[in-house]
């Protein structure tokens, strides 16, 4: 797998600002190995399904709602810049 | 069942656009701070679901009060909109689905306080405040000592603006209401017919109506139960 590139890692952290209304964090905030998800950053299930959405929308990626795969790509932004880096289809 | 009057004995209101009174009850804040709640569930509220959490937390800071909810579109914007993009074949949004339901705000307001009472979401087609002072008589009779009864409400999305006979901005309003029995030092609440004159040119109440009402500016009339209110001093 190619390293993956900073400028996906930003477009990402702004993906997950602006689809999840996160009003009071910047793409400082979020650190690349920090959980995404409860701690961390602090997003809930809703925001899972958000995100889901979001990257289906943006770069044609489905994943399973419940899969354990979908957890691991969910669990910090270095894994999910990971999975848009090896699965995107736009 | 009890016939014992209903007292007022605090309240809150919000109602943008208002010229601002020396009143630390009414906010005409543009956007409610909400800063009663944490700032990753305060993201996905409205203004009005914003104004009705910082109400919530003045008027029950001890979150323990049954809350009632009314409105009579609900997060009208929210629901209608997603209708539309079921229609055109797009994915609804899940987090926009969530807040969508009538009780939504007082959900919110659930997780951030605590509050493990009664939550009751309540839509009355222009008779919300005749439905939450029944409502608060019926758990007031059971028992509680006090509660509050919220009302709120958006403009429907300008598509539909046509359906409505009287558009209002947004606005909302707590009232914290207890028993002329219980010895709580609020002002009695009675309800009164109302008389032919008074229901000419009566509309259903809105949120700014009660507003009004409290502020001593008008009358409270509710045209299809033929009521009025009488706030006494």
């Amino acid at each position: 797998m190619s390293p993956v590139s900073n400028d996906l890692e930003l477009e990402l952290k702004h993906l997950i600002i602006d689809t999840l209304e996160l009003e009071d964090v910047t793409p400082d905030d979020i650190d690349r190995d920090e959980p995404l998800f409860v701690e961390g950053l602090g997003l809930d299930s809703i925001d899972a399904l958000e995100l889901g959405l979001a990257l289906q929308k943006t770069y044609g990626i489905k994943l399973d709602a419940d899969s354990e795969e979908s957890r691991h790509h969910f669990a910090d932004l270095k894994s999910l810049a990971a999975l848009v880096e090896a699965r995107r289809v736009k | 069942m009890t016939t014992a009057t209903l007292t007022l004995e605090d309240w809150r209101a919000w109602q943008p656009g208002r010229t601002p009174l020396d009143d630390r009850r009414l906010s005409v804040e543009e956007r409610p701070g909400a800063t009663s709640l944490p700032a990753m569930l305060r993201r996905r509220l409205n203004g009005p679901g914003r104004a009705v959490c910082d109400m919530l937390a003045a008027l029950d800071p001890g979150a323990d009060c049954v809350l009632l909810h009314a409105s009579r579109h609900g997060d009208a914007a929210r629901t209608l909109e997603m209708l539309y993009a079921l229609t055109e074949g797009e994915p609804l949004s899940p987090a926009r689905f969530g807040m969508s339901v009538h009780n939504a705000i007082v959900g919110v307001h659930s997780i951030a306080s605590g509050n493990r009472r009664s939550l009751q979401a309540i839509a009355a087609s222009g008779a919300e405040v005749s439905a939450l002072f029944s409502e608060a008589r019926g758990y007031l009779a059971e028992g509680e000592p006090q509660l509050i009864a919220v009302f709120s409400d958006a403009p429907v999305p300008a598509r539909f603006a046509y359906h409505e006979t009287h558009s209002e901005p947004a606005s909302a309003v707590a009232l914290r209401l207890g028993l002329a029995t219980t010895p709580s030092a609020g002002r009695p609440l009675t309800s009164h017919d109302a008389d032919e004159a008074m229901l000419r040119d009566a509309r259903p109440p809105h949120p700014s109506d009660v507003i009004a009402w409290l502020l001593g500016e008008a009358p409270l009339i509710c045209p299809t139960r033929r009521l009025m209110w009488i706030l006494d001093s």
